[in-house]
């Protein structure tokens, strides 16, 4: 079996008194699309920046394509295609210069799809980024982080407050990166069903603890109510319910 | 809390509890001393104006800036946006505009009325100086209110806010001084003075009213068409070589054009004082001096935004996800910084240069020049002179870099309690450097004692100097931020620069004034080395929390 594309192994990380992570271990395989669910604040996104080595573990250890992505980000990174919630592009520049700005860092950019990608989404190459909507500007930061067809895109909640339209535009990407054999989708939402659409694998987060990672299908089966099979919505809330019911109080 | 005015006074508390709690600490040890001399029956007389300065002014001023930019919500909005800088977030609380634009405004006009009138009551004014009690009060607490209310007022351009702002107070200014040269009784300057307020308060309920609604005037459409005029200008498409040359670009556009815009927006109005006193040598040479200095003096304020990593953000110390996330090591993004503020400065100087030659010769002031530069070469003969030329504008250059890059490991650290703490930490060095330096120079006994220990001054300099940039290399090496041939060779870099100090220094001082040991341990103090080769290090802290 080959090296997983990110293994976290007894991750914790706490931020004063709060424990975000708390003992996560996760391995995520070559090839698929993983889901990753968990209500607002439950360490979704703490651990999508362990991922990129954007925090520090305070115990256990990430290793992103066997690499630990702190002490190598320059190896790993650039085998990362990201976006993120807040898509902080810098509003300064305009559209074709982020291009500019960003095909540099990437040998295996590839100027044929992302302009292909600029005209799909309709980006005018001379708008500034700060001009832009939220919605254009979720796709501008998805040109970016796809154009150079990463090993590896991980999105933070991307479709957050977006429309229809642009969030069809994101599952789009997500079913053209798998479309390339080997690559692999880490996709973090609190949208269950958008999850639900794409997701080949689903890992639950709830209180900085993994209450349930397996193949999707295997979750709709273990979950089956006679012939009813249910949402992962209800599955998610079920799970969470029995989580908080059985945390010490504090 | 059951009013909103409690809630306006609870939010401006808590917020700057930290400068509140300093500004307290200043005036209750200001008074203590003020009572203890006055027990003892001793007087403390100023006999300068430096002393006075240090003791009253710069503290007096420094929380009189820090109250505008409180008071008026400076600090956490963009001065040049269209936008009102009135936090819009409370434009939707169940309150009346009249009371939005009046308990900030009463606040920050009761703080300025304290602030001088303590100052007036504890300070430790020169003796024969006649403080009055109200009118500068009454100054204060109109400068502020009127910076609120211009502040909080939506304008139809970008920018405008900082030029109407700015003409408006330097008016208030200009009326008051008048008055003080024609020696303006108390009444009459509290006449001028008191309808400000009330005017002040108007036109923030005004603005704050129109921001409320979304009413934002827009005069962009104006410009659009010279706007137009750049698109039609060839872009550059071509590749960038490599990631670092890419970074360098970001830099450059971020934070590379500050200096040399604010050097130039300074320099045609110095130049024009050398055809105000091209007949007066005196003058011309003090003009010339002025322009000599605006680079490094300038470069102390285009520092601040170098060191910010994300100026427009409300975190502008941290790093944003999209920097930090750009497959670059911590060094690298470092590098292009450095090499951005060596284009920056140059730039600078190139801008100088070029202006003051122009401004020389177009004014007739040239010959002033040249005839000083004759006595510089009969004194000390032409190779000395132009080494020494030479080395003046090597040292005015290499200072406005330093003042570009020394404080970035401050900022790139992302932390804001350690800026907060280097600039408290400096103003303390300051308070306490500037009074010791005058006790001294005071008396020949201590000058001569202070001569003496020079040298175990500046060895102890070095050792801590030399220890910091040791256990530096020693972190950098562990942490793999940089390989053991860059740190060799910038080893061998920073040695070859200090030799070549210390040899300009031999050959320009007389052996008998200073040892060479002496020299050698200047000439370690004043290249850059720790702070600087720290900055991949806190860079690296704040990119990997």
């Amino acid at each position: 079996m080959s090296e997983p594309v990110i293994r976290a192994t007894e991750l914790t990380r706490r931020f004063g008194a709060m424990t975000a992570l708390n003992s996560v271990s996760l391995s995520l395989a070559r090839g698929a699309v993983y889901g990753l669910v968990g209500a607002n604040g439950a360490g979704k996104t703490t651990l999508i920046k362990h991922i990129l080595g954007l925090l520090r573990a305070d115990s256990g250890s990430v290793r992103v394509f066997g690499l630990d992505p702190v002490a190598d980000p320059v190896a790993v990174l650039s085998r990362i295609g990201y976006l993120s919630e807040e898509n902080d592009l810098p509003g300064w520049m305009r559209v074709d210069e982020l291009i500019r700005y960003s095909r540099a860092f990437y040998p295996a950019w590839d100027d044929r799809y992302a302009e292909e990608l600029r005209r799909a989404f309709a980006l005018d190459p001379t708008a500034k980024i700060k001009s832009l909507s939220k919605g254009q500007k979720a796709r501008a930061g998805l040109l970016i982080a796809l154009a150079y067809r990463p090993e590896l895109l991980v999105l933070d909640e991307p479709s957050s407050g977006l429309d229809p339209i642009v969030r069809r535009d994101i599952l789009g990407a997500v079913l053209r990166t798998i479309a390339d054999e080997g690559r692999t989708v880490l996709f973090s939402s609190h949208l269950l069903e958008e999850v639900e659409q794409v997701a080949d694998h689903v890992t639950m987060i709830h209180q900085g603890r993994i209450v349930l990672s397996a193949p999707l299908l295997a979750i709709r089966e273990s979950h089956r109510v006679g012939e009813r099979v249910p949402s992962l919505d209800e599955i998610f809330v079920a799970l969470a319910g029995i989580s908080a019911a059985s945390a010490p109080e504090t | 809390m059951r009013s909103a005015a409690a809630a306006i006074a609870w939010e401006f508390r808590l917020k700057h509890r930290w400068g509140l709690i300093a500004l307290t600490g200043y005036l209750i040890l200001i008074a203590t001393i003020r009572l203890l001399t006055q027990e003892r029956g001793q007087s403390v007389d100023f006999d300068d104006a430096q002393s006075f300065a240090l003791v009253v002014v710069v503290p007096i001023t420094s929380t009189f800036m820090y109250f505008l930019a409180v008071f008026s919500f400076g600090l956490s909005g963009d001065l040049a946006a269209r936008q009102s800088m009135y936090p819009a977030r409370m434009f939707t609380l169940p309150v009346s505009t009249a009371a939005l634009a009046g308990w900030p405004m009463l606040y920050g006009t009761a703080a300025m009325a304290i602030l001088w009138l303590a100052t007036r009551l504890f300070a430790l004014w020169p003796s024969g100086v006649e403080v009055p009690v109200i009118w500068p009060a009454l100054l204060a607490a109109s400068l502020l209110a009127w910076t609120q209310a211009l502040v909080w007022m939506p304008y139809a351009l970008p920018g405008l806010r900082v030029i109407v702002t700015v003409l408006w107070l330097a008016t208030i200014d200009a009326v008051v001084m008048l008055a003080l040269y024609y020696k303006a009784r108390e009444p009459v300057m509290l006449a001028i003075l008191a309808p400000h307020v009330p005017l002040a308060y108007f036109t923030a309920r005004f603005a704050i009213g129109r921001a409320r609604r979304g009413d934002v005037p827009d005069w962009r459409g104006v410009f659009a068409r010279l706007g137009r005029i750049a698109d039609v200008l060839p872009r550059r498409r071509d590749r960038f070589p490599s990631p670092a040359r890419a970074q360098e670009w970001f830099e450059w556009r971020r934070h590379g054009r500050s200096l040399p815009a604010m050097v130039g927006i300074l320099l045609p109005f110095e130049l024009t004082l050398l055809f105000v006193f091209r007949e007066t040598p005196a003058l011309v040479l003090e003009t010339l001096v002025l322009v000599l200095l605006t680079p490094p003096f300038m470069a102390a304020f285009a520092a601040a935004t170098v060191r910010k990593s994300n100026p427009e953000g409300s975190d502008s110390y941290g790093l944003t996800p999209f920097l930090a996330t750009r497959p670059l090591t911590s060094a690298s993004l470092v590098a292009a910084k450095l090499k951005v503020t060596i284009w920056s400065t140059l730039a600078a100087w190139l801008l100088v240069l070029v202006s003051l030659s122009l401004g020389l010769r177009l004014s007739g002031a040239w010959p002033v020049v040249m005839e000083r530069a004759r006595e510089l070469v009969d004194a000390v003969g032409r190779p000395r002179a132009v080494a020494i030329v030479l080395l003046v504008l090597s040292a005015l250059v290499a200072s406005t870099w330093k003042q570009l890059v020394q404080s970035l490991f401050v900022g790139l650290s992302g932390r804001k309690w350690a800026v907060n703490l280097s600039v408290f930490g400096t103003l303390s060095l300051l308070a306490v450097a500037v009074p010791l330096a005058q006790w001294i120079a005071g008396s020949k006994y201590r000058m001569g004692v202070l001569w003496n220990a020079l040298p175990w001054i500046a060895a102890v300099l070095v050792c801590l100097k030399v220890s910091a940039a040791a256990w530096i290399a020693i972190r950098l090496r562990d942490s793999r931020l940089l390989s053991d041939r860059t740190l060799v060779l910038g080893a061998a870099c920073w040695d070859a620069s200090v030799f070549a100090v210390y040899g300009l220094f031999v050959w320009l001082t007389p052996a008998l004034l200073f040892r060479s040991y002496l020299l050698a341990l200047v000439a370690i103090l004043a290249v850059p080395l720790a702070r600087l080769s720290a900055t991949p290090l806190v860079l690296a802290w704040n990119r990997h929390r």
